[in-house]
């Protein structure tokens, strides 16, 4: 490795608030051109946003770059472009439709006389794409057709084909098989002979200590330290991203484990959920997490009958016989609910009124032959704004108008109101404040104290440690591990949550 | 540059082609009968499907004198499309078009390539515009009823029961059809002749569902009309549904034009007062007939008036 | 409530007041007994497609669907000879088996409804030109009667168009099918994942529009004292044009059938008036363009402000 210091991109003391969250505290980081600086943090650590501001795609709030020593501050991800940042993303920024050729040379497609030139085009483009490998890939094929680990590589591609001072890899590797990996180093490897400076996002440890000369550590949006990759070892990378304060505002449980109240066995479906199986029973908070990727939040949705499941039984209530889901009408009548991930897409009706988000699961129950008696219905909102201190201008106020927080607790008091004996809930703590955190932990202590199975998915592992009975890991589509309280740490929790991606030597 | 090469290979092979089209036309069967096609507008519209019902009666009964064939285009005003029509039976090569045009101007360039080709053009029911033809040194025989006269019939019937300087309105057909212009003329020429004051002439598109809210307007903004005078029965349909609206009954008289099949009621409970019949369905016969008189040698270029008559409640 | 209605009524007769200083006899009882007789029927279909709206839908087959109804009306009663109310069930069976496709085709194969009910406005209408032999048949007497019947100076037709408008409205408001729809037209996927089965709420829908469609097709022939294939062509987009006047949301989620109901008010006003003050079909066209438009402008503004 060269001594001589010759820094190509500078981060000082970069801010970053998004609603509600820190997303980054005064990082500072370097980047030398012709290494590859990895940067590694559990979920939400700040990675992904770090990356982007770099890429000009977000702003930052406090602190400066410099770009071989002068100023750098993009307008946009155009103008980082022009100034040779560049950046490939997590998620895939293809047009389906499009020739893989049109896709990598999108913003400068070759054309005669306002006539695309596909000679020309489609010869690049076979060059570009051969150097990842990918020679046999017809670049008139819309991207649409390929394979998701295709389609990575053709952005790969794109991004690797334009000349740029520093590239920002975020998640490359997420969806390649180990042959697309090689060739993706390879290439990394003649970037880094050209002087490229290379920033690398990655969950996969063992990855980031074969290519990395610098490992930046990342938790909760600062910098816990950088160290040089040779002399690393995984453990120590897992040492570093953990080890901070339990959240210690919420209650524990203690595992009083009673009845059986949903079993699910060898769950498989979609791309993502390979082989699951799991015991729920009444009284517990069972805690599931893994990685992004890892199938948590898929496998909810197949238990729910919200996606069609490939294979696997899904018994309810202690029941021999396999209970029989499709639909999530199914699931809902059978006594399950399922808090989505995604609250505003898939969860509330913004535009409509509390009161009408809450009654939706019961309808029934506050009409007598079809006629909805509005002064039933009001009641029963009411009771749920005062119990769950939703803070809204009255249950007639539209829920697109409420804080995060509160939209999550009308979520929230829709199931309760359904009163199901499973409650599985996706990430309900997702982008709301501290203090409605500390409510919603509430809840789910208390439903559990009532006798109800309560499934808490979540990507934080302070408050799955917090209030969780058991903690379910899962890697990779699988079941990693199942953890009884007591027997995890938060290092023990992360290495399962790896297990799936290290490959077996 | 090799595009002026090109361009000429193009017009070798379609000369071609469109010789061989006509070796196949003419020459193929020496003694086959001939081969008509029918062009009309609509056959949604219920005075064309009466019309080619008559043709392949028609046909029926001549079988062994002649093929023929019946197109008809989806909607009434779409011109390219009967254009094109004309064009498809030229390349399945004809021997003679009879023609409905759908439009009095544009259709005449079409036939007079017909005509060049060697195809027998009869024109029926809307006549081709006089001055295009002119202009495209084409004759074009017309087969069909003289609609200023029939209008004007109907128009002299109503005179006779209404007084002088009564108010009349006319709905006229749609403003770009020859057949529709010359009903509008008959009606103003028998109106005239007996001094009625005519407050409004306005299109009704030949359509019920046009000439209705025509007609209402027409009825409540001329609370003494006494008469209205539509282009053809479907818009007399609307123009008493109008009058049902108003609840003005029968006290103002209503006249149609083409005597359709719903129009023979109506004259009989006497909401309208009389229509004008053409002889729809021996109209495309009177074409077919003149174009096989024609591909004969029997019949010249000229035109030949056919038919009309005024039908009233007295005479069903 | 009170206020929700307020802003169209002004429109209303602001309309009314403008055509009658411009138009000679425009304020009359005659010209009010036609308009009173010719809304009927687009209420009825305008009451149909706001439920279809609503669910983030569109019904654009009602024009054809209406003709065919009529046509085969017409041949039942004509040609079949059977007793009216017979004919009127099967006319109605007809808006129910159009309705049934077009729901079952939209949830089945979750294609949109513009295209699965465009598809129903060209094989309605060919079907109706099919029956009819495209002609126009006459029924005249015992069809009228339907019109002619008249309860406190009222047609039977203006007062079932009432009656459909208020329950309809109440039935939106009120009852948990309602609520549903609404919902759905709000977030389809909330909708499923609370547990709520949305696909035969939304066949329900189009059978609903299609056999109010049957209706007024039922309207139309009395009105018209016949059947005619080429009835209502065009129609599908007055009736659109009417309910988004009144506010309905061509996004879903949103709508009131009252509301609908005087949309169809201020198109009826405006054509009468303006055919009444001699403008030709172009002008009348340009106008009616401009006043959809300005409408929903308007509509859109009067929330905002409702809102701040």
């Amino acid at each position: 490795m060269p001594p001589v210091s010759n820094t190509l991109l500078t981060v000082a003391g970069v801010d970053k608030t998004f609603p509600g969250v820190r997303a980054l505290a005064h990082v500072d980081l370097d980047v030398r051109a012709g290494e590859v600086h990895a940067l590694v943090g559990e979920n939400g650590a700040g990675k992904s946003t770090l990356a982007r501001i770099i890429a000009g795609i977000d702003m930052p709030e406090a602190g400066r770059m410099l770009l071989a020593d002068r100023p750098y501050r993009p307008k946009g991800r155009k103008d980082a472009e022009a100034m040779g940042v560049r950046i490939v993303m997590q998620e895939l920024n293809l047009i389906g439709t499009l020739s893989v050729a049109e896709n990598v040379f999108i913003d400068r497609l070759p054309s005669r006389f306002g006539f695309i030139d596909y000679g020309v085009l489609n010869r690049a483009t076979r060059n570009v794409m051969a150097q990842v490998g990918l020679d046999r890939v017809d670049p008139s094929m819309p991207v649409g057709s390929l394979g998701v680990g295709q389609q990575q590589m053709v952005e790969i591609a794109a991004g690797l084909s334009r000349r740029c001072r520093v590239l920002a890899l975020d998640e490359p590797t997420a969806s390649l098989t180990d042959n697309e990996v090689s060739l993706l180093f390879a290439q990394i490897e003649r970037l880094k002979a050209e002087g490229v400076g290379i920033i690398y996002i990655s969950h996969r440890i063992e990855e980031i200590l074969r290519i990395a000369d610098w490992v930046t550590v990342l938790r909760d949006g600062k910098v816990v330290g950088t160290r040089e990759a040779a002399g690393l070892d995984c453990d120590e990378v897992i040492r570093l991203m953990v080890g901070r304060d339990m959240v210690k505002a919420a209650p524990a449980l203690t595992g009083v484990r009673s009845d059986l109240a949903l079993r699910v066995i060898a769950l498989r479906g979609g791309d993502k959920v390979r082989d699951v199986s799991f015991d729920a029973y009444r009284g517990e908070i069972l805690g599931v997490t893994g990685l992004m990727g890892s199938g948590r939040t898929e496998a909810m949705r197949l238990v729910f009958g919200a996606d069609p499941r490939e294979a696997g039984d899904i018994y309810l209530g202690g029941s021999e016989r396999p209970a029989r889901i499709r639909t999530p009408k199914d699931a809902v009548e059978r006594g399950m609910a399922l808090l989505t991930e995604d609250r505003k897409a898939q969860g509330l009706l913004l535009s409509l009124s509390v009161r009408a988000n809450i009654s939706i699961t019961r309808l029934a129950d506050v009409s007598r032959l079809g006629w909805i008696d509005s002064a039933l219905e009001s009641a029963a909102a009411r009771s749920y704004v005062e119990s769950l201190n939703i803070r809204c201008a009255s249950p007639e106020q539209s829920v697109g108008q409420l804080s995060g927080g509160n939209q999550q607790k009308v979520v929230i008091a829709k199931w309760l109101y359904r009163d199901c004996d499973v409650l599985i809930f996706d990430e309900p703590t997702r982008g709301i404040d501290v203090g409605a955190k500390f409510e919603i932990y509430q809840m789910l202590a208390a439903l559990a104290r009532k006798g109800k199975a309560v499934v808490f998915v979540s990507s934080d592992l302070n408050e799955l440690m917090a209030i969780s009975s058991r903690i379910m890991v899962l890697s990779a589509g699988r079941v990693a591990e199942v953890f009884e309280q007591g027997a995890w740490s938060e290092e023990r929790v992360l290495s399962a949550a790896f297990s799936g991606y290290i490959t077996a030597d | 540059m090799n595009r002026p090469r090109t361009s000429t290979g193009q017009l070798l092979l379609v000369s071609l082609m469109g010789l061989a089209v006509s070796v196949v036309g003419c020459h193929k069967h020496p003694d086959d009968k001939p081969t008509v096609a029918l062009i009309v507008k609509s056959l949604a519209n219920e005075f064309f499907k009466t019309m080619e019902e008559g043709a392949r009666a028609h046909h029926d009964q001549h079988q062994d004198e002649y093929d023929l064939k019946v197109i008809g285009i989806k909607n009434e005003t779409d011109v390219t499309q009967q254009i094109e029509c004309v064009e498809l039976v030229m390349a399945q090569g004809v021997d003679a078009i009879v023609i409905a045009p759908a439009d009095s101007k544009a259709l005449v360039p079409v036939c007079k390539r017909a005509m060049d080709a060697g195809i027998v053009v009869v024109n029926i029911d809307n006549k081709l515009d006089a001055d295009v033809l002119r202009e495209k040194n084409a004759t074009i025989p017309f087969v069909g009823p003289d609609n200023r006269k029939g209008a004007a019939m109907a128009g002299t019937y109503l005179a006779d029961r209404l007084q002088r300087g009564d108010e009349v309105a006319i709905i006229e057909g749609a403003p770009n059809a020859f057949n529709g212009i010359q009903r509008k003329q008959g009606f103003e020429d028998a109106m005239q002749a007996a001094g009625m004051n005519v407050v409004s002439s306005q299109t009704g598109y030949w359509e019920t569902d046009k000439a209705q809210p025509v007609a209402s307007a027409l009825i409540n903004g001329h609370p003494d009309l006494k008469a209205i005078l539509c282009a053809n029965d479907s818009m007399a349909l609307g123009a008493v549904a109008a009058l049902r609206d108003a609840g003005k009954g029968r006290s103002v008289y209503v006249i149609g034009f083409d005597n359709i099949a719903a129009a023979q009621r109506l004259l009989k409970e006497g909401r309208i007062l009389c229509t004008v019949d053409q002889h729809a369905d021996k109209l495309a016969s009177f074409g077919i007939e003149h174009a096989l008189q024609m591909l004969k040698g029997e019949a010249a270029g000229v035109d030949q008036e056919t038919p009309v008559d005024l039908i009233t409640a007295e005479m069903l | 409530m009170a206020g929700d209605y307020l802003g169209m009524v002004v429109a209303l007769l602001a309309l009314v007041i403008v055509f009658s200083l411009s138009a000679k006899n425009f304020f009359t009882a005659t010209t009010f007994r036609t308009i009173a007789n010719q809304i009927p029927d687009t209420t009825i279909v305008a009451v149909g497609m706001t439920f279809v709206l609503i669910i983030a839908g569109i019904d654009l087959s009602v024009s054809s669907v209406l003709a065919l109804a009529g046509a085969v009306l017409g041949i039942v009663l004509v040609n079949w000879g059977w007793p009216l109310p017979l004919a009127i069930v099967v006319c109605l069976v007809v808006g129910l088996v159009c309705g049934a496709v077009n729901g079952l085709v939209v949830v089945r194969w979750r294609l949109p409804s513009f295209i699965v009910t465009l598809g129903m406005l060209e094989a309605a209408r060919g079907a109706a030109y099919r029956v009819t032999q495209s002609r126009t048949i006459y029924v005249g007497g015992p069809l009228e009667a339907i019109t002619d019947t008249t309860i406190l100076g009222l047609s039977l037709p203006l007062i079932g168009a009432i009656l459909i408008v208020v329950v309809g409205q109440l039935v939106l408001s009120r009852t948990v099918f309602g609520r549903y729809l609404i919902a759905i037209g709000t977030n389809e996927e909330a909708v499923r994942l609370s547990g709520i089965d949305p696909r035969p709420y939304k066949v329900a829908v189009f059978l609903l529009c299609s056999s109010l469609a049957a209706v007024a097709a039922v309207i139309r022939a009395a009105r018209m004292s016949s059947a005619n294939p080429n009835a209502a062509i065009g129609f599908e987009l007055e009736v659109i044009a009417a309910v988004v006047i009144g506010g309905t949301s061509l996004m879903g989620g949103r709508g009131s059938v009252v509301r609908s109901f005087f949309g169809v008010l201020i198109i009826a006003v405006l054509g009468a008036g303006l055919a009444q003050i001699g403008a030709q079909e172009h002008t009348k066209r340009l106008i009616s363009g401009c006043v959809i438009v300005l409408a929903v402008i308007l509509d859109q503004y009067r929330r905002r402000v409702r809102n701040a």
